[in-house]
């Protein structure tokens, strides 16, 4: 067993001098799933583009399965089923049109049964599933784009704040579906906002601060703590606070 | 996958295009457009065929109760021609009719736009036309947000976040536009066909073949435009802004290149005007006619003198002898001789100064307008639209070769004419003739009338086809270098292209 999602001395800076991540290590392991909380520009954003091929780091490595995204793109993107954040998909398309389109992309092709099938899981009504994309909220449309990255049958999944703009019943939804996702094996890395939802379904939480990590706590840690508290103080930059139970004890 | 990948691209363009209202909005455009261009087209040919026809006949009927040969000037006709009424180029401005006048230049005159001036207003709703500014533009309207427009939907980081290679990407782009495009166009090119067939435009095989190759000149025109769109799509990261560019483009290049590239050869190649040379021809004509002049009084006065000696003889005893007036006579005729010898002589002369200066001024007018041409072709070129336009004119035969390429025939024309009178008239044609006739002769017999069918019939020769593609080929080959280089472009500018 090895870590599917990995970052290793991940560093990234930008052509303007600007750092945006600076030396970030992590895992997720099958059947885990990894939250990075941060402010905006903390560096969150750029971990999910590092991983999947859109930059290229400036020095150390995103791992996908062990392989180095950067070394070999194609490779490492069968291993990945993506969810970006206010994802609109195509509005003339049908819901199952567009999930059948980005299922063929991905080089797979579903009979439109399992397209439904996806489509139900996500908890996209049935009624809705040949209506047009247009005229979808965005709690529809993230439903259909989740469809979609299950489809893909991906190990990996990540997630680009995911609960951004939903209704809490949404958003519940999501987190149960997260948390099966997590349960059938797939190494899930999600950056969020939603330090409430974090807390809920993640088994890790990586606090980011300016492109480094100045936290991270497990499952058990997080019982322990709060995590809105412990979330404000990284942003505040109050190392000793944030310092993991163990470290603080050493 | 590679090849699945552009096949899913390719269906996908295909379908977000043919399911979007700006497709139904431009298909039913072009459709309505090139129906009607073929209609109109086809019905104007008709119309052109039937006039043809008629003045053909009118020539014919002219010479009906003529009894000379060498009083006739017959009348040649430029025949119409499908090809030419779908894509018209210059074909409007030529003159249509030229009057076969032995001894003088042949002069095309009456060209539809001097006739109808009104339809030189807005020129033709041609298929030229169609290619050119509609669909140029409605190329621009179906890719410039090929690239920024997925960006900002989000749909480009979803869709690369498969394993699919940024040049299968963008080569699956271009062609899911170009068919998007292309196959819906072909419809109602297709259904123009079958109305020209319905019209009874007599379409021979040689036409269809210049109609499509006129429609692929026009496809690639259209990769051109599309590759462009790419091209600035890629190079920007909003819809409107490509769009924008885009259409400052699309400006310069349809409407503006063309024409400023023929004001700007204009402007570095100066030709002197027409009135200029007459001038000049003028000057020397009045120039030679004071020296001839001159030269005739001195030669007359020295002439004169030596008559009046001849006339004046003196006897051994002083007296002045009268001449005999057989003696008068032929002093007279030889002195009339002596003059017209000498007149003949300064005309002559004052011919070929004229013809030499003649020949002159033409060759220079020929080299500088030829400069001037290349150049403003040459400038024009670097338009993907004018490139266009000036292959499917060679292509229809309608391009600036064509009033060359009448002029010659009707001149060709004119020489088998004058050979026709040498052998009906006999004798030489043009000029002064003069017929002496004496009283003591009897009355000639009424002559007889000509027999019309012996005119010799001027035939038109089109460019064979092959001719044709060979003239349109360096610009075929320069509109697929424009579409190759402007697709290369967008396929380097999306390799670096920031998706985030």
């Amino acid at each position: 067993m090895r870590p599917l999602i990995e970052a290793h001395e991940l560093s990234k800076r930008y052509e303007d001098g600007a750092l945006a991540l600076d030396a970030l290590s992590f895992e997720v392991w099958p059947g885990q799933l990894y939250a990075m909380l941060g402010a905006n520009g903390a560096g969150k954003s750029t971990t999910l583009n590092l991983f999947l091929d859109f930059i290229q780091p400036t020095s150390g490595e995103a791992r996908i399965d062990g392989l180095v995204v950067h070394e070999r793109p194609l490779e490492t993107k069968r291993k990945v089923a993506y969810v970006s954040e206010n994802v609109a998909l195509y509005p003339h398309f049908t819901a199952l049109q567009n999930v059948e389109l980005f299922t063929r992309l991905a080089g797979r092709r579903a009979p439109r049964e399992e397209l439904a099938a996806a489509l139900d899981r996500v908890g996209l009504q049935s009624e809705a599933h040949d209506r047009r994309l247009g005229g979808f909220s965005k709690g529809m449309r993230q439903k259909t784009a989740l469809a979609i990255a299950l489809l893909k049958d991906a190990p990996a999944i990540l997630l680009d704040e995911p609960t951004s703009g939903l209704d809490p019943k949404a958003g519940r939804e999501l987190t149960e579906l997260l948390g099966s996702l997590r349960d059938e094996g797939k190494a899930i890395l999600m950056s969020t906002h939603d330090v409430f939802r974090a807390k809920q379904v993640a088994d890790h939480v990586g606090i980011l601060r300016s492109g480094r990590l100045v936290a991270e706590r497990d499952r058990e840690e997080l019982r322990e703590v709060d995590l809105e508290t412990l979330y404000v103080r990284a942003m505040e930059g109050d190392a000793s606070e944030t310092a993991a139970p163990a470290e603080a004890a050493a | 996958m590679t090849g699945g990948a552009v096949g899913v691209i390719v269906e996908k363009e295909l379908r977000d295009l043919f399911q979007s209202p700006r497709f139904v909005v431009t298909f039913g455009i072009v459709s309505l457009l090139v129906l009607a261009s073929f209609w109109l087209g086809g019905s104007h040919y008709l119309e052109a065929r039937s006039e043809y026809d008629a003045a053909r006949a009118e020539v014919l009927r002219q010479l009906e109760g003529e009894t000379d040969w060498t009083n006739v000037e017959p009348i040649v006709h430029l025949p119409p021609s499908p090809m030419a009424s779908l894509v018209s180029g210059i074909g409007h401005d030529v003159g249509r009719t030229a009057i076969i006048d032995p001894g003088t230049p042949v002069q095309a005159e009456a060209s539809l736009y001097s006739e109808r001036p009104l339809l030189a207003l807005w020129r033709f709703l041609d298929l030229e036309f169609i290619f050119r500014v509609v669909l140029s533009l409605f190329a621009v309207l179906f890719a410039f947000d090929a690239i920024s427009g997925e960006k900002e939907r989000g749909t480009l980081r979803l869709a690369l976040s498969n394993a699919v290679p940024r040049d299968v990407y963008v080569l699956g782009k271009m062609l899911g536009a170009f068919f998007g495009l292309a196959v819906p166009l072909l419809l109602p090119i297709l259904g123009g066909c079958l109305l020209l067939l319905a019209l009874g435009v007599p379409m021979a095989s040689a036409d269809w073949w210049r109609l499509a190759t006129v429609v692929g000149a026009g496809f690639l025109y259209l990769a051109a435009f599309l590759g462009l769109s790419l091209l600035v799509s890629s190079r920007t990261h909003r819809a409107s802004t490509s769009f924008l560019i885009l259409l400052v483009i699309w400006i310069a290049a349809v409407l503006v290149m063309p024409r400023a590239s023929v004001l700007a050869a204009g402007r570095w190649v100066e030709v002197p005007a027409v009135d200029a040379d007459i001038s000049q021809r003028s000057r020397l004509a009045a120039q030679l006619f004071r020296e001839n002049r001159e030269a005739m009084m001195d030669m007359l006065n020295a002439e004169e003198g030596g008559l009046r000696i001849e006339l004046a003889s003196e006897t051994d005893t002083g007296d002045i002898e009268e001449p005999s007036p057989q003696e008068q006579a032929e002093a007279v005729a030889k002195f009339q001789a002596r003059i017209n010898e000498f007149l003949t002589e300064q005309a002559t002369r004052q011919r070929e100064a004229l013809d030499d200066l003649d020949t002159r001024l033409a060759e220079r007018r020929r080299n500088l307008e030829d400069r001037r041409r290349r150049m403003a072709l040459g400038l024009s070129r670097t338009s993907p639209a004018a490139t266009f336009s000036l292959a499917a004119m060679d292509l229809a035969g309608t391009s600036l070769d064509l009033p060359q390429r009448f002029a010659e025939q009707t001149l060709a024309y004119r020489n088998v004419f004058e050979s026709f009178l040498r052998e009906v008239a006999g004798g030489t044609t043009g000029g002064i003739r003069i017929v002496v006739r004496t009283d003591d002769q009897e009355e000639p017999p009424a002559p007889e009338p000509i027999d019309p069918s012996q005119l010799p019939e001027f035939q038109f020769d089109a460019p064979p086809l092959r001719t044709s593609l060979a003239g349109a080929a360096p610009d075929l080959g320069l509109l697929a270098l424009f579409a190759l280089l402007f697709y290369s472009g967008a396929f380097v500018s999306f390799l670096r292209y920031d998706v985030r």
